[in-house]
């Protein structure tokens, strides 16, 4: 049985999803902070913000460059 | 024959695309993310793409579940006839009642049968049976449905947000999930074209090789690519909208959070799974995605029949596609008139399911109902947040 391919599979898919969802929510929830009329450092909010939605992209990104066969040649 | 045998493959490769558009884009179309036409031109785009990036799931195909080879029984293109055709019926059926089942499970099905008929129970290697299709089919949707669990939790939770002070609910803002789920969702496409369409281009490769016209051992040829992405392109386009209504609201009703969590699960999934070699259905991946994504949120309900019958469709469809191509291979062992028999009869039952479905019609226009009510949102969005946003600090100077 091939059970220890399967727990990588699990565990590759638990990092990855996590990671990805806790890094976009973050961009969410400081975006919205950031949208606060009565905050009061908006701008330093909204550039982590975006830092955490390009972090987020970076995430994607490299995951893509693992899998794709062409890159890992 | 081999002609014949390349225009079903490609027929069940446009199935199997228009099969699974509802795995990328159901959850985005219900939240009102994309307007269900670009999602599905998204979605074929990427698969065409997808179908090209990567083909070493096709070297792959069939992995040793029939004990093909020198050693074992050789693959005849008959037998991969009877067993497409197993498996385009399932398809068809499972379309018609709107339910997602895996596409790899039927074309599987109906390999294992066409081969118990046409040569024997030996033919069929039981273990790797077990471990790539059996514990996969049980363990794929349990992975998914916790990961997406957690995802959601995680996703509302970090964007929860309440008042410091009176720690009454503010606007929760989480708008920036319907402009993720474009990527989440592009993402899946993406990992389908490159784990479906390969199937199709390792039954072609197969049949080719078997015919004497590829050397054994060679990857898929360039027409052959082109062939099958297009054909999953074509499906996907054409878009199955009765399983994008299953998954889309059938299961339960998903917010643009939820869907977000949902398809990165699916999609990590997927992707992890192609590239580490444990092969999962992305059908199921994604149904138990929806459902968990489900159970993470508070005040969801999950169907549970709903749940019910596509557990109950999936436990068939091994079987099912199994037993068509069975019959399918005994008739082609008849000869050339029980393979016009069986062409003949496949193309009617096929244009019967296509004539049935128009009774009760399920286009892009009513797929989804909710999809609606996100364009309303979407017009007025402005309005209604000045709404919100004037009823919430009307509700602050109360409690002040």
């Amino acid at each position: 049985m091939k059970w220890l391919e399967l727990l990588t599979v699990a565990g590759a898919t638990l990092v990855s999803a996590v990671t990805v969802v806790v890094l976009y929510s973050l961009g969410v929830r400081l975006t919205a902070i950031a949208g606060d009329a009565r905050q009061a450092s908006p701008r330093s909010k909204r550039y982590f913000a975006y830092t955490c939605f390009g972090l987020c992209g970076m995430a994607v990104m490299f995951g893509l460059y693992l899998i794709i066969p062409y890159f890992s040649k | 024959m081999v002609a014949l045998v390349i225009g079903l493959a490609l027929f069940f490769d446009f199935t199997n695309g228009f099969h699974d558009t509802a795995n990328a884009m159901a959850t985005p179309i219900a939240t009102g993310a994309i307007k269900p036409k670009t999602a599905v031109t998204l979605a074929a785009i990427l698969n065409l793409v997808g179908a090209f990036l990567s083909t070493e799931v096709a070297k792959t195909v069939s992995g040793g579940i029939i004990r093909e080879g020198s050693d074992g029984v050789q693959i005849t293109p008959d037998i991969i006839f009877a067993g497409l055709m197993g498996a385009i019926l399932w398809n068809m059926i499972t379309w018609l009642k709107g339910l997602p089942s895996s596409s790899s499970h039927a074309l599987f099905g109906g390999l294992i049968g066409a081969a118990i008929a046409g040569i024997g129970f030996n033919s069929v290697n039981l273990e790797t049976l077990l471990q790539k299709v059996i514990l996969p089919a049980i363990f794929a949707p349990l992975i998914a449905g916790l990961v997406a669990y957690l995802c959601t939790r995680l996703a509302y939770a970090l964007t929860s947000r309440h008042d410091p002070e009176t720690g009454s609910k503010l606007t929760q803002k989480r708008g920036g999930f319907r402009t993720g789920q474009i990527f989440t969702s592009s993402l899946v496409a993406l990992a389908h074209g490159t784990n479906d369409a390969q199937k199709t281009m390792g039954i072609i490769t197969l049949v080719l090789i078997s015919a004497g016209t590829q050397s054994p051992g060679s990857g898929p040829q360039f027409w052959v690519i082109a062939a099958c992405a297009l054909a999953i392109a074509v499906g996907t386009y054409a878009g199955g909208w009765r399983i994008i209504r299953t998954m889309g609201s059938g299961l339960t009703e998903v917010k643009p959070a939820q869907g977000f969590a949902a398809e990165t699960s699916t999609a990590s999934a997927i992707l992890a799974s192609s590239h580490l070699g444990f092969a999962l259905s992305t059908t199921q991946v994604a149904s138990g995605s929806v459902i968990g994504s489900g159970m993470g949120r508070k005040g969801t309900t999950v169907r549970w029949n709903m749940v019910g019958r596509i557990a109950l469709g999936w436990l068939f469809t091994l079987p099912a596609a199994g037993v068509v191509g069975a019959l399918t291979a005994l008739l082609v062992k008849t000869g050339v008139v029980g393979v016009v028999i069986a062409a003949v009869a496949g193309t009617a039952a096929v244009l019967f399911m296509f004539a049935y479905s128009r009774k009760s019609a399920v286009g892009h226009h009513n797929a989804v109902e909710v999809e609606e009510a996100g364009q309303a949102v979407r017009f007025s969005k402005k309005k209604a947040f000045a709404r919100a946003r004037a009823k919430a600090n009307q509700h602050k100077d109360v409690q002040r």
